[in-house]
């Protein structure tokens, strides 16, 4: 520590600084390809804020999990879960928009309770087990929903198709606040994060959760109920996928079974990127925030200058390695 | 000509010397036993033997010829081969396969697997082991994994076979076979350095014996002219003396009743009893593998119980796991630094875990309340940290285990478990640490502690219970204390 801060630039390498310089070389990036000065317009900076908000609230729970030793790759799945049980509820059932935010949440949590028993309970590995719910709770979102978009256009019982008026749940969370300055995801986002700051750092069990992922044995030794916090990381999980489908299913305007595919990793970016350890019990959702931020910013950087998603896809594979490269390389030498 | 030589040869950790000018000569056909105290050096020379310590000052002469070997696989191509405490087989793999690992090739090379089945069949033969190739090695008992980690050395041609404690692990009448097995490897030729803690064993298998002591040789000697006394007085370094009888102190309650108490977590418990007062420090004593951690993790609600009864303060106490066990005020440190501390958190973090839940009214951590009650606590034990928010991990191994003991602590607890609370500390913390002891057990915390140092058992014990084999080797009152009775009895002898 202390040879660090005898070094010039010693703050780039501080462990709180660390994360930040990937985001500020895309925000660098951003500014000087600027696309005719777009980049500086503060439309742009709301659009990242509304694209990031949906996995961004995966990558909230994902990062629970992660502190507490564990991985969900389940949370794609659940999403979609819930977005076609939100979607089900509302438009053909007409249940009231609250209701059905409840049902669908309890849907998301009981997935994830059910993945963290596995976890803690039958002793299976993390991977194997949300991997399995992950092609479960997809089959359930396709059963339910028959294999459709459910939308507003629904069969009315007397076997003709009929357009229902879609519940104002719908354009509220899809909606903008602040004299539309801000999207409503974006606030559900933040609020998110705010709740998951909330349980890492100032709840019990958040000392539990990195206790758990950084020795499981001297967690387990020290009195701390260790599988009711496995359990209660993999239900928070769920729970968040659950919202982040709400919100999907709202910006969307219908229960889309095949929708968040591949939400998982790029929510287990988001968190690496920010420098949470795979190997758990380090690391926090502020980390987070940034990592989300800079997947964000790539993308809108990387499309507002009319790059291909091809080259998208390849630079932001090549980020992630570089990102984790310099964290790891800072480590070491601190 | 001696067969291995080690002329002058030291070894220095940091600023501590493993070894000091040690030399030590192996014969062929002779098994040469290495002894001493937890501590003497044992292991650094074993490790500079198999060749995974390369910067030591002094010879080691093969056959006559210098060698240094660069790392493990030159020791072995040279043919001094190792048994570690821990064995090194793959447990998912087969015997075969095992077997083959031995064995240098291209990493490309193709797998001959008849030939590698006759050639595991005529290795296995050779340890007296008639197994399938094909089994896997976890499905074998303990005794045979032992046996195919012998027949895998042998695989290829060996001078010289090192074994670390081989029987530590093993029941009673696997350990003959074993013995056996290593009476006939040396009469085939084969010099073997052995290490072990058991006296009938060394006296069974040893033509000549090696004492170390702090890191250097007291003696070499013929075991027939050693002698049981002998070996004693030499491990300890100094005449057999009548230890200094503090006063008995007045009887006190009992705290802790246990039962017939057994458990079958490896290493097993068979069932022991005994008894813990109110302020009592109380020690166990036992070589690694003994039980005696095995009991007071059992005493933790860690493991299963397989019979006994435990009364605590008069109650019955059945705790069914940690959590439950430091609710009833019993608190456990672990013997493994792995399992006492958590590395990436913070002094704070570590301190409050176990009794986080006060600390924590309405879920929410009270960071000021936790805080004032640890800095006290690290006061107390002189903790040595940079602040409260440094990482454990960034700590000496003396510091964090002090860390650990201020996490049992502030449990407040009845009964304390130490499971070996000094081991690889240095003399000033293990200082700190028995004066916080006897001023806790003064306050009237009854306090159970394994150690496998004579020496702070001498100092600290009211008490001790020795454990040999999972089995109660004798309860000993303070008068009765004496090192070389307490180590006959840790090594199976009789008092």
């Amino acid at each position: 520590m202390n040879e660090i801060s005898r070094r010039p630039f010693a703050w780039l390498v501080s462990p709180q600084a660390r994360p930040l310089v990937p985001l500020a070389l895309v925000l660098l990036l951003g500014a000087v390809l600027n696309a005719h000065g777009a980049f500086f317009e503060w439309q742009t900076q709301r659009a990242v804020f509304r694209e990031i908000a949906v996995e961004g609230i995966l990558a909230c729970g994902m990062t629970v999990v992660i502190i507490a030793g564990g991985i969900d790759l389940a949370v794609g799945s659940v999403l979609a879960l819930s977005a076609v049980v939100f979607a089900w509820l509302t438009l053909p059932h007409g249940w009231s928009g609250p209701l059905a935010i409840v049902v669908a949440l309890a849907v998301g949590a009981a997935a994830g309770a059910l993945s963290g028993a596995l976890v803690a309970f039958a002793r299976i590995q993390a991977f194997i087990v949300t991997l399995a719910m992950m092609v479960f709770a997809r089959g359930v979102a396709k059963e339910l929903s028959g294999g459709q978009k459910i939308s507003n256009y629904v069969q009315a019982p007397d076997g003709h198709f009929v357009n229902v008026a879609t519940p104002p749940v719908f354009a509220a969370l899809d909606g903008r606040v602040l004299g539309g300055q801000l999207s409503v995801v974006t606030l559900v986002f933040a609020a998110t994060v705010l709740v998951t700051w909330l349980v890492l750092r100032r709840l019990r069990v958040g000392r539990y959760l990195y206790a758990v992922g950084s020795s499981f044995e001297a967690a387990r030794l020290s009195g701390v109920p260790v599988r009711a916090t496995l359990v209660f990381a993999y239900l928070l999980s769920g729970l968040f996928a659950a919202l982040a489908g709400i919100c999907q299913a709202a910006q969307e305007t219908h229960g889309d079974p095949e929708t968040g595919l591949g939400y998982e990793l790029d929510a287990i970016a988001m968190v690496v990127l920010g420098g949470t350890s795979l190997a758990g019990g380090r690391g926090g959702v502020c980390l987070t925030l940034v990592g989300a931020l800079t997947l964000g910013y790539l993308q809108k950087v990387l499309s507002l200058n009319a790059y291909s998603t091809e080259l998208r896809l390849m630079l932001t594979g090549a980020i992630l390695i570089l990102a984790v490269l310099f964290q790891r390389r800072v480590n070491r030498e601190g | 000509m001696a067969l291995l030589e080690l002329r002058r040869v030291s070894k220095a950790f940091g600023g501590t010397l493993a070894l000091r000018a040690v030399s030590f000569e192996l014969e062929p056909g002779e098994v040469h036993v290495l002894a001493g105290e937890n501590g003497a050096g044992k292991s650094t020379l074993i490790r500079i033997l198999s060749g995974a310590l390369t910067d030591y000052t002094g010879e080691l002469l093969l056959a006559g010829s210098t060698c240094r070997f660069r790392g493990p696989a030159a020791a072995r191509a040279a043919g001094i081969a190792t048994i570690h405490q821990e064995l090194s087989l793959a447990p998912a793999l087969s015997i075969a396969d095992n077997l083959l690992l031995g064995v240098p090739g291209p990493l490309f090379g193709l797998v001959d697997r008849r030939a590698a089945r006759e050639r595991a069949k005529k290795a296995l033969a050779r340890v007296g082991l008639d197994l399938e190739p094909e089994r896997s090695v976890e499905s074998l008992s303990l005794t045979e994994r032992q046996l195919v980690e012998i027949a895998r050395a042998l695989a290829t041609e060996v001078r010289v076979l090192v074994m670390d404690e081989p029987t530590s692990a093993l029941p009673a009448p696997d350990t003959e076979r074993l013995l056996a097995l290593v009476k006939e490897l040396a009469a085939s030729g084969i010099g073997v350095v052995y290490v072990s803690h058991r006296m009938d064993e060394i006296f069974e298998v040893a033509a000549r014996v090696t004492v170390l002591r702090d890191g250097e040789r007291v003696l070499t000697a013929a075991a027939r002219e050693l002698g049981r006394e002998g070996l004693l007085r030499a491990m300890l370094g100094r005449e057999v003396t009548a230890p200094a009888v503090a006063a008995p102190r007045a009887a006190r309650p009992a705290r802790l009743s246990v039962k017939a108490l057994a458990c079958d977590s490896r290493p097993a418990l068979r069932p022991v009893s005994f008894e813990v007062g109110r302020g009592e420090l109380f020690g166990v004593a036992g070589v690694e593998g003994s039980g005696a951690s095995t009991l007071l993790h059992a005493l933790f609600g860690d493991g299963p119980r397989l019979g006994g009864e435990v009364w605590l303060d008069g109650e019955p106490y059945r705790p069914r796991n940690p959590e439950r066990a430091l609710a009833c005020g019993v608190a456990l440190l672990a013997g493994d630094r792995h399992e006492s501390v958590l590395p990436s958190q913070s002094v704070l973090e570590n301190a409050t875990l176990s009794s986080l839940a006060r600390f924590s009214p309405g879920a929410f951590v009270r960071r000021d309340l936790e805080e004032r009650a640890v800095r006290p606590e690290t006061a107390r034990v002189r903790l040595k940290a940079a602040s409260l928010e440094a990482a454990c991990a960034e700590l000496s191994g003396g510091n964090q285990q002090k860390v650990a003991l201020v996490r049992c602590l502030l449990t407040r607890p009845r009964v304390l478990l130490l499971d070996d609370p000094t081991r690889g500390i240095d003399l000033g913390a293990r200082a700190d640490v028995h004066a916080l002891l006897r001023e806790l057990a003064e306050a009237g915390t009854s306090i159970l502690f394994r150690t496998s140092d004579l020496s702070e058992l001498m100092q600290l014990a009211d008490r001790a219970l020795v454990l040999f084999d999972g089995r109660a080797a004798a309860t000993l009152e303070r008068n009765e204390l004496s090192e070389p009775r307490l180590l006959a009895l840790m090594m199976g002898g009789s008092s």
